[in-house]
């Protein structure tokens, strides 16, 4: 540490050139990182499973304190709450009863068209360690890595819906890039007019929706889901619904409340090989040849056997 | 013996910065959880960079390159930042400060103030475009304008909470 009186002036200016050429050289280091190097990738990487319990134990009080004013300020809206809860169950009961004789039916098309059945997914749930602060960055830290399985590029998601996807994994951490953060793009479509599209995260609340077809007319409160497209993330995944700002221009508000995030699930795909002898019932086998009885004097074809060929 | 006293002064410079590094590690990672808070949900306060300008200016302590270098790699890998950004932001903060107040020492609160907001706009629009040509995108401008101002606000405070601190503690001497 150097004092820094007026008499320390000179040996500051002496300095000047040295914090200059390091500023250079952060500059430098930007970019390279922005190439997305392996080794850069990999030491990060190391670094985040090195720091991770330490994160967790400095955001631990801090954490807390935020648990309890969010109890307390549930407590106040508590009867408000249980009313609304449920209204909300009465209609989920009729839901219930309609969606499970469409469910039948629905399998019942399925079998008749023999669409290829889902892959069955894993799911890797991890706690979130960090907060997703920082107004250039949009990520989140989850205690689990390569041990469970999770590879970069994998989709994470909460009870509510998509919260983005696996951006670096390492040994017992993944980082996850949020849906809001600018450099996260996500194929989707619309729920009600089956247009597809582009959302794009801003560092803010909403997601900008791009390569949206101008015939399109998004409808306020639409839902909008994963739409499958380009085979990274699986299609039908809650995004979030359709907003409307004031200059009359359409965003997406996502389902996910990101700075409640306690626990994240990663959709990890170990048994991607679908069982194809017990989906494609469609097919037949190769037919064996039929043990017949044949007539004197006829061939398998039942034609005749000219004697002098046969001889 | 004038070689251990210079062994026992590196070994206080050296003892000095790690306090002053650990000190600085908890301060950003608190920073970061503060968006925990619903008020902070959109963005939250530089407190780093408040901090670091009143230990120039009140306490006459800079703090080194290395040990800025080594926070804001760390911020940068921890928050999953593009690394070296908070490291630039750091540095160009400390670099400024420097130039403005080191050569017109002796100002009151109210040109400290102004210096303030003169260099964090600074280094921070430096660091926001520097951000837009990397992403190729301009962000969402509601979380960057409420950090600032958040920033800008909660400078004051805290060189008045300095202050009482201060006055509390000359009384307690005094008594």
């Amino acid at each position: 540490m150097v004092s820094g009186k007026p008499s320390n002036i000179k040996l500051f200016k002496t300095g000047k050139n040295f914090n200059f050429i390091l500023i250079l050289m952060c500059l430098t280091l930007v970019f390279l990182g922005k190439l997305d190097l392996i080794a850069v990738r990999n030491i990060k990487a190391f670094l985040s499973d090195f720091l991770a319990p330490v994160t967790y134990v400095l955001n631990k009080p801090v954490k807390e304190i935020a648990g309890v004013f969010e109890d307390v300020k549930s407590a106040g809206s508590l009867r408000e709450e249980n009313i609304r809860l449920k209204s909300e169950i009465r209609k989920l009961k009729v839901i219930n009863s309609k969606t499970s004789s469409q469910e039948l039916e629905l399998l019942e098309l399925r079998e008749l068209l023999k669409v290829l059945p889902k892959q069955k997914s894993q799911i890797v749930t991890g706690r979130a360690i960090t907060a997703p602060g920082g107004i250039f960055a949009n990520t989140v830290l989850i205690n689990a890595g390569k041990d469970y399985g999770i590879k970069i590029g994998q989709p994470a998601i909460s009870s509510l819906g998509l919260v983005g996807y696996v951006q670096n994994v390492s040994l017992k951490t993944s980082r996850i890039l949020l849906i809001i953060d600018i450099n996260s793009m996500i194929p989707i479509y619309l729920t009600s007019s089956n247009w597809p599209a582009v959302v794009q995260g801003q560092s803010g609340n909403l997601l900008k929706i791009k390569f949206l077809s101008s015939k399109a007319k998004p409808i306020e409160g639409e839902v909008v889901q994963t739409s499958g497209h380009g085979g990274r993330l699986p299609a039908g995944i809650n995004v979030g619904k359709i907003v409307k700002s004031f200059s009359g221009k359409f965003y997406v508000k996502p389902t996910v409340d990101f700075q409640r995030l306690t626990y994240v699930s990663v959709v990890t795909n170990k048994n991607t090989q679908p069982n194809y002898s017990k989906t494609f019932q469609g097919f037949a086998p190769l037919q064996k040849p039929e043990t017949s009885i044949y007539l004197k004097g006829l061939n398998s074809r039942g034609k005749r056997i000219i004697e002098s060929s046969k001889d | 013996m004038i070689k251990n006293n210079n062994i026992l002064f590196n070994l206080y410079k050296v003892s000095k910065n790690i306090i002053f590094f650990i000190f600085l590690f908890y301060l950003i990672n608190f920073q970061t959880s503060l968006s925990l808070f619903p008020i902070f949900a959109i963005s939250t306060p530089n407190l780093i960079l408040i901090i670091i300008y009143v230990f120039i200016v009140r306490l006459n302590i800079i703090p080194s390159n290395s040990i800025l270098c080594f926070l804001g790699l760390l911020h940068d890998i921890m928050i999953g930042n593009n690394l070296g950004i908070t490291l630039i932001y750091l540095l160009l903060f400390k670099y400024l400060t420097q130039v403005m107040i080191l050569e017109k020492i002796n100002k009151n609160n109210q040109d400290k103030w102004i210096f303030f907001t003169m260099i964090f706009v600074f280094s921070f629009s430096v660091v926001f475009f520097l951000n837009i040509i990397i992403n190729m995108s301009v962000p969402n401008l509601s979380p960057i304008f409420f950090h600032v101002g958040v920033t800008l606000i909660l400078y004051p405070i805290v060189n008045i909470s300095i202050s009482f601190f201060n006055y509390v503690t000359e009384l307690i001497k005094i008594n």
